[in-house]
């Protein structure tokens, strides 16, 4: 037995490499193959029912041998529903027309069928001149578009009259050669980083959420990065090297384990409620009840982030001006250095690129982490942008929206989770690529770092 | 030499007068990590001399360089007491800009420590740290310092690249350069060749004797021939202790004490 | 060349430029406020969560201890199922790492590893509570067997390979299994996936989900205990493999490789000297990686269900103190009772936390001295 408990071993390092492969796998392809315009079929059932439909996924019948077909078909302006399950042995005839369209719209979300005809003001096109007339009118942007009333045709045969400035991209797949559906998909990706959401989240983009996150780490590290340098050059530079700085050394380590939840609770309780309810009461008392700064903000979820980053900036940081041989110090020092001189000139220069690993694996962190924004500041949805045109331009006492926190809260707290899955997937794919080529870019930092010291010594 | 000024000095341990010399330790014992590393030495370093420390591994002569450029101070909390008086100033008075002493006594270290810069801005840096000068005043002394250093010819072309890209000598005689380039009156050379080939070692002991024409040099050392060579006189260290002080002649050929003697032939590491 | 004139020296004690001396003590004031700051802060978490807290001490004791305990039975149900799963794996991995596998691909593997904490709670959340969940409770049986069936097979696979031909072997050697397994897991899921549903009819006729309600009583929520502890395990395997592979790759090879010179096998040498030495190293691990266990917050919160219940079984969902505090603490008023409870459920995470990790940090830092004192001697 002795000879076979190391291949558990063995098998504990490959489960972990599967895992993290198949997690990564199967946000990939879920996460990108959404944009793909997939193949639209036209079902014709036992009953003479005609539905058409994405089909998404088979499982098993629950209460009988056989499989069941779900089917997406949209169009819930006519029927109430998006999705469809369909028993595969009730299906009489498969098709895919090249005529079938997909149009992604705003309020009722996408619509699957036929276009009949596209009536402008002056004229009424019909058949392929409808499609091309509808075509050309979409490449316009969105303001520049003529007025024009689409009719549109169910697979069932229903009629619906759509305006055209409901509609944001009409495609039909069928009919796509390969080329034509890559540029699609590149168009959907772009849309997905580029546009806000809509329709609750199960259309549109993540640009918002993006750009909330982007500023916050931005105006986060724009906080930590001062504090935490000052408290690991102290630490290492300064401070006595006694009993007393090893434990506050070890106390600072620890408090990256301390869980985020903690730091929330505390920019909640300090920030919110205390020093933003007093700000108000000073400062913003003609506007209160309503909380200007006494609610949570893109300041406070900053500075809540920052005091959450602190450990992992000194500790980086500390790491990096401990790697530097006192030779180089003394060296500047016996050359009528003060110590400000050597720290400027020889330490912190070399020290830079250890600076710059603290401040991205900070970023990092503070990109990924939700639950302690979720007491000091997101929003579901922010109506209004932290940064604007108007005076002061940043406005930080605002809500605003974070990647994490829009993946949770339209996983979760969505109406209609089922179409939105495939969103989240993204949503998720681009949080985890942020996070990922941040940590990538710390550790190729700190290896090269390592490489280069390693050889001048 | 001259008659010794106090009863303490036996016959055996040199002593300079005022005028003679630049650097005088009197009675300084230092300690730290709880330990003694230098009790109660007093010896005086001449003008425009060459002086080694010599003696074995931890009898305190590196400690003692570093106490005369006040290295101690970048450490844990040192302790001393006695006094060095460098142009008869207390190094150690609490008035003193410890920067300003370390201009003027400058120090060079066991291992080259080129800045990671290039080979200019190292031996311009020491320049830097003072009054604005011009570019050209600026390129002349750095040309000078690098040719007393004898290495002006080996990188006058490329003075803009790394300093990290040289060899071991060359950057030891870069660091050199670099404390010459300030204009100090002392120079401390804290074993600066243990680190090099032999060529390189013969090109800084020719650089050594070169120098003392401009100021004064202490030399530690370990390497006896070393010390003989280039040293005009050598202080034999013990546990802290001056053991022996004299001519460098007269130290390694007709050494006053049997410890010294036994240190110097080999029977003593 | 003639040396430059002599820059004229003043007196030592009268700096020639004053004000570099002058910045440079202000340099040092304000580095050492800045760092005082620092600290200030940092104890203003502490102060901040005690002070608040204090106005408990004037409610009813039942009111706390009935809010908080299904509460901390949540937390510790969750951080033991997270354990469950990943103590075993983590120090698996962490001793095959260290003691088996060639240093080049060592060091390519463990930042792989090491990657995957990075990977955002949120998204372990999200796969686990919506796509995880659902699947298990489609396909528990499979679940379940897989979970016995893998490491029965890896065991197979090692079976096959000691009886194997010596060029096949040398081939597929041991050193290299942590990646060559991989495909051998793969298609052994499968064989378990494409096998159970069958023997799962045969045996229990149907469903084992639809079984375990009739005939056992046995509820199965959706999100429940061991889908958490897949999730979190998942999320805690790589801070407990990092610092455990770290303890036992710092045991002195000259230990190993003496034990194995004795006659003993690499196993023996493992289970005899690596694991001792390493055994602080190994213990502040778990206690780190249980700290984020017990702190860990959107994977509980995605993947528990959130019913604060008191249950034993790992099929019921459970409600964390973290997990509570996101949901409820922004919809309470300041002041009010439920206010400070959360506040006081806060600062018992954060001591446990602080003190589990100061613990960890303390050990394993005695740890360092003594391994490489024995190094040195070795």
């Amino acid at each position: 037995m002795s000879r076979l408990w190391p291949w558990l071993c063995a098998a504990s390092v490959a489960l972990s490499l599967l895992m993290l492969a198949a997690l990564l796998t199967l946000l990939l392809t879920r996460g990108l193959g959404h944009f793909w315009p997939a193949t639209l079929e036209s079902v014709t059932l036992d009953s003479g029912e005609i539905i058409a439909g994405e089909a998404v996924r088979e499982t098993p019948l629950p209460h009988r041998d056989g499989e069941e077909q779900l089917y997406f078909t949209g169009n819930r302006d006519l029927d109430g529903n998006r999705w469809r399950w369909v028993a595969i042995d009730h299906i009489a005839e498969r098709g895919a027309p090249r005529t079938l369209v997909r149009l992604e719209r705003s309020p009722w979300g996408d619509f699957i069928g036929y276009l009949s005809a596209f009536e402008s003001a002056s004229e009424r096109l019909e058949g392929d001149a409808a499609w091309h007339a509808l075509t050309a009118a979409l490449a316009h942007p969105t303001r520049e578009r003529p007025s024009a009333t689409l009719v549109l045709q169910s697979a069932a045969g229903e009629m619906l009259r759509q305006p055209l400035n409901e509609i944001y991209r009409a495609h039909r797949p069928n009919a796509m050669s390969w080329w034509e559906k890559t540029r699609y998909w590149s168009q959907g990706v772009w849309q997905f980083l580029s546009e806000g959401p809509r329709a609750a989240n199960t259309g549109g983009g993540v640009w918002p959420a993006i750009f909330g996150t982007v500023l916050m780490v931005m105006v986060m590290s724009v906080i930590v990065m001062p504090f935490g340098v000052l408290a690991a050059i102290y630490l290492n530079e300064i401070a006595h090297q006694g009993r007393l700085t090893r434990l506050v050394r070890i106390g600072v380590r620890n408090l990256a384990g301390v869980p985020s939840i903690v730091y929330g609770v505390f920019g909640l309780g300090v920030f919110v409620y205390g020093i933003g309810s007093s700000l108000d009461a000073w400062f913003f008392s003609d506007s209160l009840p309503s909380p200007t700064f006494g609610t949570g903000g893109l300041l406070w979820a900053s500075l809540t982030l920052a005091l959450l980053t602190l450990p992992v900036v000194i500790v980086a940081t500390e790491e990096g001006l401990a790697r530097i041989p006192d030779a180089q110090r003394e060296g500047a020092v016996a050359l009528g250095a003060t110590r400000l001189e050597m720290l400027t000139r020889v330490v912190l220069p070399m020290a830079a690129p250890a600076m710059l690993t603290a401040v991205i694996l900070a970023v990092a962190r503070a990109a990924g982490e939700v639950a302690p924004l979720m007491l000091v500041g997101v929003a579901k949805l922010a109506p209004q942008m932290p940064v604007d045109d108007e005076f002061p331009y940043l406005h930080v006492e605002r809500k605003f929206m974070h990647l994490g926190y829009h993946l949770f809260d339209t996983a979760f707290h969505g109406e209609d989770m089922q179409t939105a899955i495939p969103l989240v997937y993204a949503t998720a794919l681009l949080l985890v690529v942020i996070v990922l080529v941040l940590n990538l870019t710390a550790i190729f930092l700190r290896h090269h770092l390592r490489h280069q010291r390693g050889q001048s010594c | 030499m001259l008659a010794p000024p106090h009863a303490l000095n036996a016959a055996y341990l040199t002593h300079f007068s005022a005028e003679q010399s630049c650097l005088n330790i009197e009675h300084f014992s230092l300690a730290y990590a709880g330990k003694t590393a230098l009790r109660e030495l007093t010896l005086s370093v001449p003008r425009h001399r060459v002086t080694a420390f010599i003696g074995p591994s931890g009898c305190g002569k590196s400690t003692l360089l570093r106490a005369i450029n006040r290295l101690h101070d970048l450490n844990e909390s040192a302790t001393h007491s006695g006094r060095i008086a460098f142009e008869g100033e207390d190094i150690y008075a609490d008035d003193m800009h410890v920067s300003e002493l370390r201009r003027r006594i400058g120090m060079v270290f066991q291992t080259p420590n080129p800045f990671p810069m290039s080979i200019y801005e190292n031996v311009a840096f020491g320049l830097r740290l003072q009054k604005r000068m011009s570019k050209r005043k600026r390129d002349d002394i750095i040309e000078w310092a690098l040719t007393s250093a004898a290495l002006w010819d080996e990188v006058k072309d490329r003075l803009h690249k790394s300093a990290w890209q040289l060899s071991g000598g060359q950057q030891q005689r870069l660091v050199i350069a670099r404390t010459l380039a300030v204009q100090p009156d002392i120079l401390l050379l804290d074993e600066p060749a243990s680190a090099l080939d032999p060529i390189s070692t013969l090109k800084i002991e020719e650089l050594i004797r070169n120098l003392k024409s401009q100021l004064t040099l202490i030399l530690v050392t370990h390497n006896m021939q070393q010390a003989a060579r280039v040293s005009d006189y050598t202080a034999f260290l013990h546990d802290g202790k001056l053991i022996e002080y004299g001519p460098t002649d007269q130290v390694f050929t007709n050494p006053h004490l049997q410890r010294t003697e036994d240190y110097i032939t080999g029977r003593m590491i | 060349m003639t040396p430059p004139s002599r820059p004229t020296y003043s007196a030592l004690t009268s700096s020639t430029d004053p004000g570099r001396q002058r910045l440079d003590r202000l340099a040092t004031a304000s580095i050492t406020v800045g760092a005082f700051a620092v600290l200030a802060a940092i104890l203003a978490i502490g102060i901040f969560l005690l002070w608040e807290s204090l106005p408990l001490l004037s409610l009813a004791g039942t009111f706390t201890l009935e809010t908080l305990s299904p509460l901390a039975w949540g937390t510790l149900k969750a951080a033991l199922a997270a354990m469950l799963l990943a103590l075993p794996i983590a120090l698996g991995a962490a001793i095959y790492t260290a003691l088996y596998m060639p240093p080049r691909l060592r060091s390519r593997v463990k930042p792989v590893l090491e990657m995957m904490e990075a990977i955002p709670g949120v998204v372990v959340g999200f796969i686990a509570g919506l796509i995880l969940a659902p699947w298990v409770e489609r396909h528990l049986a499979s679940t379940l067997v897989l979970l016995v069936w893998l490491p029965l097979s890896t065991l197979l696979a090692g079976v096959l390979w000691h009886s194997a031909r010596q060029s096949l072997r040398k081939r597929l050697p041991f050193s290299w299994a942590g990646l060559w397994l991989t495909p051998w897991l793969i298609a052994m899921t499968f064989i378990a996936l494409w096998a159970t549903p069958g023997v799962e009819h045969v045996l229990i006729g149907g469903d084992l989900r639809q079984w375990l309600d009739q005939q056992l009583g046995v509820n199965y929520a959706t999100r429940n205990a061991m889908i958490v502890g897949m999730a979190m395990g998942f999320a805690v395997i790589p801070s407990i493999f990092a610092l455990a592979e770290d303890a036992l790759a710092d045991v002195p090879t000259s230990l190993l490789e003496g034990a194995q010179a004795l006659g003993a096998t690499r196993w023996q040498a493992l289970w005899k000297v690596a694991l001792p030495a390493a055994g602080p190293g190994i213990f502040s691990a778990v206690m780190i990686g249980a700290g984020r266990a017990v702190g860990e917050t959107m994977i509980v919160l995605m993947a528990s269900g959130n019913t604060a219940i008191f249950s034993t079984s790992p099929f019921e969902g459970m409600r964390s103190i973290a997990a509570a505090i996101a949901i409820e603490l922004p919809e309470s008023t300041p002041d009010s009772s439920t206010y400070h409870v959360l506040i006081f459920a806060a600062l018992v995470l954060f001591l446990f936390t602080f003190l589990v990790n100061t613990l960890a940090e303390v050990v394993r830092l005695r740890l360092r001295t003594r391994l490489s004192r024995m190094g040195d001697r070795g």
